[in-house]
């Protein structure tokens, strides 16, 4: 369907490479369209052999407002070249690329802040916890990988074309559900391992026997039954009453302090 | 109790220029505090103390991410700072990070200024776009980005170097139970981060698997997470292929239902 390729291998890998100033000027204006243009330069040149014309027509398109993922921009950006190159339509383009980088926002958010972060994080800081160097090159090692796939994203939307949109959007939502389920089982098994609360009270019985309210109650109801109340007792503030997390911060300061300073915590 | 030299200061500042890069561009995720923590050890000569404060740090900050615009308390500050307070006072990281709270806050209202002061350079590149001024416009995000680089260097290096002695003497002054306080806060302060997660991720045909992870860590001690992501998995892909068997399934029914309208 591409009458001729423009675009060389190298080409494509340079761009997979250059996506990565995509917020080079991020703004709440534009967010990230201005390093969204930036990245795109060299191979829109290319394609257009240097015609000034043309390329200023893809600039401003390309200066409208974006906000997308920057690990995934890359496939944005091939496809949005496969369709320069044959000379479609500029609204036809424009189009897809409005169309297209909500939902790209959406599955890279998803899987990689709220399914690989929480899980590379949680399996290296325990490495880390213990003294040993292993977990900060675990996690670097995890991010250098993704960090490369970036060329393999862009390859794709190039090579796709607009056959990538039906695949797209045909196995996003199954796969965004099976990482929202590896990550929320995470999730559970973080607040167990890493929210510590231990309550110092004791209840005196008589001059020698005391209860201790952690030990002989909490710990005999459920082990970590605070830890998953304080976590969903944040979620309900965040997602009913819509306090921000930096209140939530000082607010956890302030209660853990007053809690010290009366012997409880 | 520990000194930071000039030139360990320096050396702070280039590293904060560079995952301060890294973080305005979400690169190779070297901002993250399990990283800078590690290399503000290394650069101390301790790098146990990176390590433990990395760990912690890690967690504490794992659910505060800039997902869908949203700044966070800026990670590579809480990270520095809480590896330099643990490192020049002597106290553990638990409390440090609390400490380094104020910081990480200043940084975080820095990043939200130039988002928005940034959005003046957005008239200037449109002319460079009109005029198919390539190498302006390249120039323009170059620009912005030194901007925040700088600012990473300058703050990191006040920070640490020259605010280090006031640093030892609002510790030293502090009485018990507030430092005991800080501690408390800093091993609860994860609960903020994974209610931050559960917020975007957990809608009620999720809770199951809350419950499922949440079971196996606490009755299956380990010292890592893997088994509970392994568990996770086997439950992501067992999801996975039910959901694609259900898909064939209905467009099998279905008998090509697209076609029937026309």
């Amino acid at each position: 369907m591409k009458e001729s390729n423009a675009l060389s291998s190298k080409d494509l890998t340079k761009l997979g490479l250059y996506s990565s100033f995509l917020q080079a000027s991020f703004n709440y204006e534009r967010m990230q369209a201005g390093g969204f243009t930036l990245a795109m330069l060299p191979a829109l040149n290319k394609i257009f052999h240097g015609d000034r014309q043309k390329i200023s027509a893809a600039m401003n398109d390309n200066m409208e407002f974006i906000n997308t993922h920057p690990n995934l921009v890359g496939f944005l950006m091939g496809l949005l070249l496969s369709l320069e190159e044959n000379n479609e339509d500029r609204s036809l383009i424009k189009g897809i690329k409005v169309a297209l980088f909500g939902p790209l926002a959406g599955i890279g958010d998803a899987i990689f802040w709220f399914t690989l972060l929480p899980i590379v994080a949680g399996i290296s800081a325990s490495f880390a916890l213990q003294g040993s160097i292993i977990g900060p090159i675990i996690f670097f090692s995890v991010y250098l990988t993704v960090f490369c796939l970036r060329i393999v994203w862009t390859h794709l939307g190039y090579n796709l074309g607009t056959k990538a949109l039906e695949r797209l959007k045909d196995s996003s939502r199954i796969i965004s559900k099976a990482a929202t389920i590896l990550g929320v089982t995470v999730i559970g098994g973080l607040v167990a391992s890493y929210i510590h609360i231990e309550v110092l009270s004791q209840i005196a019985i008589n001059a020698e026997h005391s209860v201790s309210i952690q030990k002989d109650f909490f710990n005999k109801i459920f082990p970590n039954i605070l830890p998953m109340s304080y976590a969903l007792f944040m979620l309900y503030f965040l997602k009913r009453k819509r306090i921000s997390p930096s209140i939530l911060i000082l607010g956890t300061f302030i209660a853990a302090i007053f809690l010290s300073f009366l012997g409880v915590l | 109790m520990h000194e930071i030299t000039f030139i360990q200061g320096l050396e702070l500042a280039v590293m904060a220029i560079i995952v301060g890069v890294d973080f305005w561009l979400e690169g190779l995720f070297l901002f993250r505090p399990i990283i800078v923590c590690t290399l503000t050890g290394i650069i101390l000569g301790d790098i146990n103390t990176g390590l433990i404060a990395g760990g912690l740090t890690e967690l504490a900050f794992a659910g505060l991410t800039p997902a869908g615009g949203t700044q966070p308390p800026n990670p590579i500050l809480a990270g520095v700072m809480t590896t330099v307070i643990a490192f020049t006072t002597g106290i553990e990281a638990t409390t440090a990070i609390g400490l380094a709270l104020p910081f990480s806050f200043l940084m975080q209202y820095i990043i939200l200024f130039y988002y928005s002061s940034f959005s003046f350079f957005m008239a200037k590149a449109d002319t460079y776009a009109e005029e198919a001024n390539m190498n302006a416009f390249i120039r323009l995000n170059i620009l912005t980005t030194a901007i925040v680089a700088l600012t990473y260097g300058i703050v990191v290096f006040f920070s640490t170097y020259v605010a280090q002695n006031a640093m030892q003497e609002l510790v030293q002054s502090m009485p018990t139970w507030l430092i005991h306080g800080f501690e408390i806060a800093g091993g609860i302060l994860p609960g903020v981060g994974f209610g931050m997660l559960l917020k975007v991720m957990l809608k009620i045909q999720y809770i199951p698997y809350l419950i499922i992870g949440f079971l196996f860590a606490s009755f299956i001690p380990f010292s890592n997470l893997l088994p509970v992501a392994l568990v996770g998995t086997a439950l992501a892909i067992y999801e996975y292929f039910r959901d694609k068997a259900q898909m064939a399934s209905q467009t099998a029914i279905g008998g090509g239902g697209s076609n029937e309208g026309i």
